[in-house]
């Protein structure tokens, strides 16, 4: 277990650096100028040219090699740089580093991934549960609609929709902002929404496969209830393709989504890396990429470990 | 059992990551707005709402006044101007103090106005300190001795030689630009030419004082280009010392901002809310919902797409009450004051919207350019072209049928009534058969009887490349509109590019374009705001608009200092600019829309400057409930 966890570790840098060389090939390619304000006031052109050198947005070599060094340590390590992990002024929001953006952001999309993802769980697994233990049956058909709008509708919709219903005309929640439980509860359940529509399908199709599976039957022939075969013994097993969906699920939900976070004025990285990519705000992209990539890779990791915890015929090697 | 252990722990990932966001105490007034301030730094401001937080945190030499935007005592307590107009002396209050408690001195004015100067600082607005004597020499000479620096061989980009070139600026800083402290309290500045609205610039927010121990606590040499390298720990909380009515509490970057009063600020006593909130929204339907619901106070720019349906119910409102409104505006009230005095509106109506005329001009360029990027002749190169053009539009149904803000048709550039004692000429309006005219005079008339209009050789009038911005519908549709009314009046086909703004932003500079989506707000209270865009030399002349004539009129004003003469020859100026040359097609003054409940919110200026303090701002808490729901 423990090498693996090392080998996994090990090759978690090249990961990145792959990822890592992707997105700049791209976000070189998107066209634009970071430096050219959009409308208004343009500045002097010496002053440009000047910044584009201070940044090496002059030079796409000078820039991978720098930011890489600053953003990875190595530049720290070798005395060039005085902080580690520096991953660069943000070129658009001249106050704010893009370490310092991704410290003031990230904490609440993290929390708002993870509310997602837990609301998600809930209504996933008690949507699939329902729907497999009496396939075809009334609920089943109810769940899996729903499951299909889940799906289907997009979070515009259903987050522009519960804002209007539940914040606007009940007034049981604020609109808008961040700040408390209160806050959390509209924008994670329109940001579960797929997710649990996802995992619901999962668990479904999962219990319906193992229901008729060779110990499920024993079971059953045993005496146990239908029910209490599924919750028992099926449910550990419909659940193991859920937990390989939840390490990338996570990853996505909690490093921020734009249209969820807009609508609901949340103050995540999602609207900050979606200005960053219209902006070509290159080193807030290439941050919240390096950022979203590691976590991704570790994410994965953590799930197959669970896996191991969860079923231990699973040989981890 | 054991898949309970990963949900528990992320319920506790959860409460543990909200434990650590605790909700504020409310402030005493909050301010909503869509974009947060991109730098608290005033020499690097360049929006209208980093000006907002300048406002609130720094006090510049003069401030403006509020209802006619006219410079009044600042931390400068009172000034001479020579008679030449050459030399400004500020005589700084002895009890202007920073919020740690220290005397605002002359050397922090000297110090931020060199930073403004300064190539490395890259500020927007440097360019307002360049009519002081030195300062623009200063900053080119500058410029290219870091150009030289930086293509020395890197073994000889030493700390060293970059400390002494830094050295050697500011002795040059000290011994030719025209800045001055004579003593901790007087400062003396000398123009280079008489600025007539000189005072005005000081009061612009880019022209702040900086706490200067703690910005150059900040700064450090960059050896590899010479230049100095400023950080910004100082801008935010905890660190930021301000000179102005308050302190900046907490910055949670896209998310709030808050303000605390500065104890030590002269006029403390004046601050009308001791808090102010700044809220971030950026969806434009969100902000309106949590306006509707009463969270914040004052909305500063509405945007939702449905906000001509809003001013609709505002309409309705006006409409029942119209007898009542006219007596309150006869008594002297201001709209705003007479909406308070009059019962709730019912439903379908509304009172809490006020479409404010802004100190801004919508309008179109036209290419100026003998040539187009292709090569081919550009017909926009010849002003009847560019007036027969101008003639055909019809600005009232464009503002009725597409923009529908109500906004102020304008065929002029300087928004009328805005400057104090200036006239704006007439402008050309709507006229078709004038437009045929100019447009058969140029050489293009219908020869062939198919609708379109052609020249002696009988060539078509070029289709014209007409290019606009995407992101907002309301450029989309008034291109389109106008490819219309051209296309009806004029008999030329018109192609409508939307581009994307960054490439807009590009075919602007380069000339790629016939006709283009523009538009400007002034920055201080001068019509030479709006008419040094046309001068041949302007960076901001995307239309390459070239007229020795305008360029002397300009250079004329520049020169009299007799304050009337100086506006008349102004008047002058943009009369060649909107009724002979047109290289700017006005359309129609910029309408801001702010919402706030007139039976609460005091303060709000409604002058076109639109120059809001915070301090000046607050809740009348006590007519609230007399006047029911908040709308």
């Amino acid at each position: 277990m423990i090498a693996f966890i090392l080998r996994r570790l090990a090759i978690t840098p090249a990961i990145v650096l792959v990822v890592y060389t992707i997105t700049f090939a791209l976000a070189w390619l998107v066209p634009g100028d970071p430096l050219q304000q959009p409308e208004g006031r343009r500045p002097p052109d010496e002053i440009v040219e000047a910044m584009r050198k201070q940044y090496h947005l002059d030079n796409p070599v000078t820039f991978y090699v720098e930011y890489l060094g600053k953003a990875t340590g190595v530049s720290w390590m070798l005395g060039r740089s005085d902080r580690p992990f520096d991953l660069g002024p943000s070129l658009r929001h001249r106050d704010w580093s893009v370490n310092e953006i991704l410290a003031t952001g990230l904490p609440v999309s993290m929390s708002l991934g993870l509310s997602a993802m837990l609301i998600a769980l809930v209504i996933g697994v008690t949507a699939g549960i329902i729907g497999g233990l009496r396939p075809n049956g009334p609920f089943d058909l109810v769940a899996q609609l729903v499951s299909l709008l889940g799906i289907s509708v997009p979070s515009f919709v259903v987050g522009a929709g519960i804002l209007m219903l539940f914040a606007a005309k009940l007034q049981w929640f604020p609109i808008g902002g961040w700040g408390g439980l209160r806050y959390v509860v509209l924008p994670a359940f329109a940001l579960s929404l797929p997710y649990a529509a996802y995992i619901a399908r999962l668990i479904r199709y999962g219990m319906i496969e193992q229901m008729n599976s060779d110990y499920a039957r024993t079971a059953r022939a045993k005496g146990l209830s239908r029910t209490g075969v599924a919750l028992k013994h099926v449910l550990k097993n419909a659940f193991l393709p859920v937990l390989s969906y939840l390490g990338p699920a996570t990853a996505t939900a909690m490093t921020g989504s734009f249209v969820v976070e807009k609508i609901f004025a949340v103050p995540g990285i999602g609207q900050h890396f979606v200005d960053g990519v219209t902006g070509k705000d290159i080193t807030l992209v290439m941050g919240v990429v390096l950022v979203y990539a590691t976590m991704l890779v570790l994410f994965n990791l953590a799930v197959d470990v669970l896996y191991r915890f969860v079923d231990p015929r699973i040989e981890v090697a | 059992m054991r898949l309970l252990a990963p949900i528990a722990f992320l319920i506790a990932a959860i409460l543990i990551a909200l434990s650590a966001d605790h909700p504020r105490a409310p402030a005493d007034f909050v301010v909503v707005q869509r974009a947060d301030a991109t730098t608290l730094d005033p020499q690097r401001m360049s929006w209208q709402q980093d000006f907002r937080a300048a406002r609130a945190l720094y006090e510049g030499l003069v401030t403006l006044d509020a209802q006619g935007a006219r410079p009044q005592a600042g931390v400068a307590e009172r000034w001479e101007v020579s008679d030449d107009r050459l030399t400004y002396v500020f005589h700084l209050r002895a009890n202007a103090r920073w919020s740690n408690g220290e005397p605002v001195t002359a050397d922090d004015f000297v110090y931020a106005f060199r930073r403004a100067i300064l190539p490395e600082t890259a500020a927007d607005y440097s360019g307002f300190l360049f009519d002081i004597v030195g300062a623009e020499e200063l900053f080119t000479w500058r410029g290219k001795r870091l150009e030289e620096y930086a293509a020395l061989p890197a073994t000889e980009r030493t700390s060293e030689r970059c400390a002494a070139l830094w050295t050697e600026t500011v002795e040059r800083f000290t011994t030719t630009v025209g800045i001055r402290a004579n003593d901790p309290r007087t400062l003396t500045i000398r123009l280079k030419h008489p600025v007539a609205y000189f005072l005005d610039l000081v009061a612009f927010p880019a022209l702040a004082p900086v706490h200067r121990a703690t910005v150059e606590a900040d700064v450090s040499f960059d050896p590899l280009s010479g230049r100095l390298i400023q950080r910004h720990t100082w801008t935010k909380a905890g660190h930021l010392i301000s000179n102005g009515p308050y302190r900046l509490a907490d910055w949670r970057y896209k998310r709030s901002m808050l303000f605390e009063q500065n104890e030590h600020y002269w006029k403390a006593a004046k601050v009308r809310s001791k808090t102010v909130e700044v809220r971030i929204i950026e969806d434009a339907n969100t902000t309106v919902l949590s306006a509707e619901a009463g969270s914040g106070d004052w909305v500063t720019d509405i945007l939702a797409e449905y906000r001509p349906e809003m001013l609709a119910e505002r309409r309705r409102y006006d409409e029942r009450h119209a007898t009542a409104i006219a007596a309150a505006l006869a008594r002297g009230l201001r709209i705003d004051e007479a909406l308070a005095t009059l019962p709730a509106p019912e439903a379908g109506e509304r009172r809490n919207l006020f479409g404010l005329r802004s100190f801004g001009t919508d309008f179109y360029s036209f290419n100026c350019r003998p040539a187009l990027t292709n090569g081919k002749p550009n017909p926009f190169n010849d002003a009847r072209v560019r007036r027969a053009f101008a003639l055909s539009v019809d600005r009232q149904l464009l503002i009725d049928r597409v923009t529908r803000l109500g906004e102020p048709p304008s065929s002029v550039l300087v928004p009328r009534d805005a400057v104090p004692g200036y006239t704006s000429p007439t402008g050309l309006g709507l006229d078709p058969e004038r437009a045929r005219k100019e447009l058969t005079d140029a050489g293009w008339s219908d020869r062939d009887g198919d609708g379109l209009v052609e020249n002696e050789s009988g060539e078509r009038f070029p289709t014209v490349d007409l290019v606009y911005s995407l992101g907002s519908p309301r450029y989309r549709d008034v291109s389109f509109a106008l490819r219309e009314m051209w296309r009806g009046t004029l008999g030329v086909e018109v192609q409508a590019r939307g581009k994307d703004v960054r490439d807009f932003r590009d075919d602007l500079k380069n000339g790629n374009f016939m006709i283009a989506r523009g538009g400007w707000y002034g920055d201080y209270g001068d019509p030479t705001t709006f008419l040094n865009l046309s001068r041949s030399n302007d960076g901001n002349n995307d239309r390459k608009y070239a007229s020795p004539r305008f360029d002397g009129l300009l250079d004329n004003a520049a020169k009299e200092l007799d304050p009337a003469k100086r506006l008349a020859i102004l008047t002058e100026a943009e009369r060649l600019l909107v009724e002979e040359d047109l290289p700017i097609l006005p359309l129609c003054g910029y309408v801001t829309l702010y919402m706030y409940d007139p039976t609460v919110v005091r303060g709000l200026t409604h002058h076109p400057r639109l120059e809001q303090h915070l301090s000046r701002l607050w809740r009348a808490e006590t007519q609230t409930a007399a006047a029911g729901a908040p709308r």
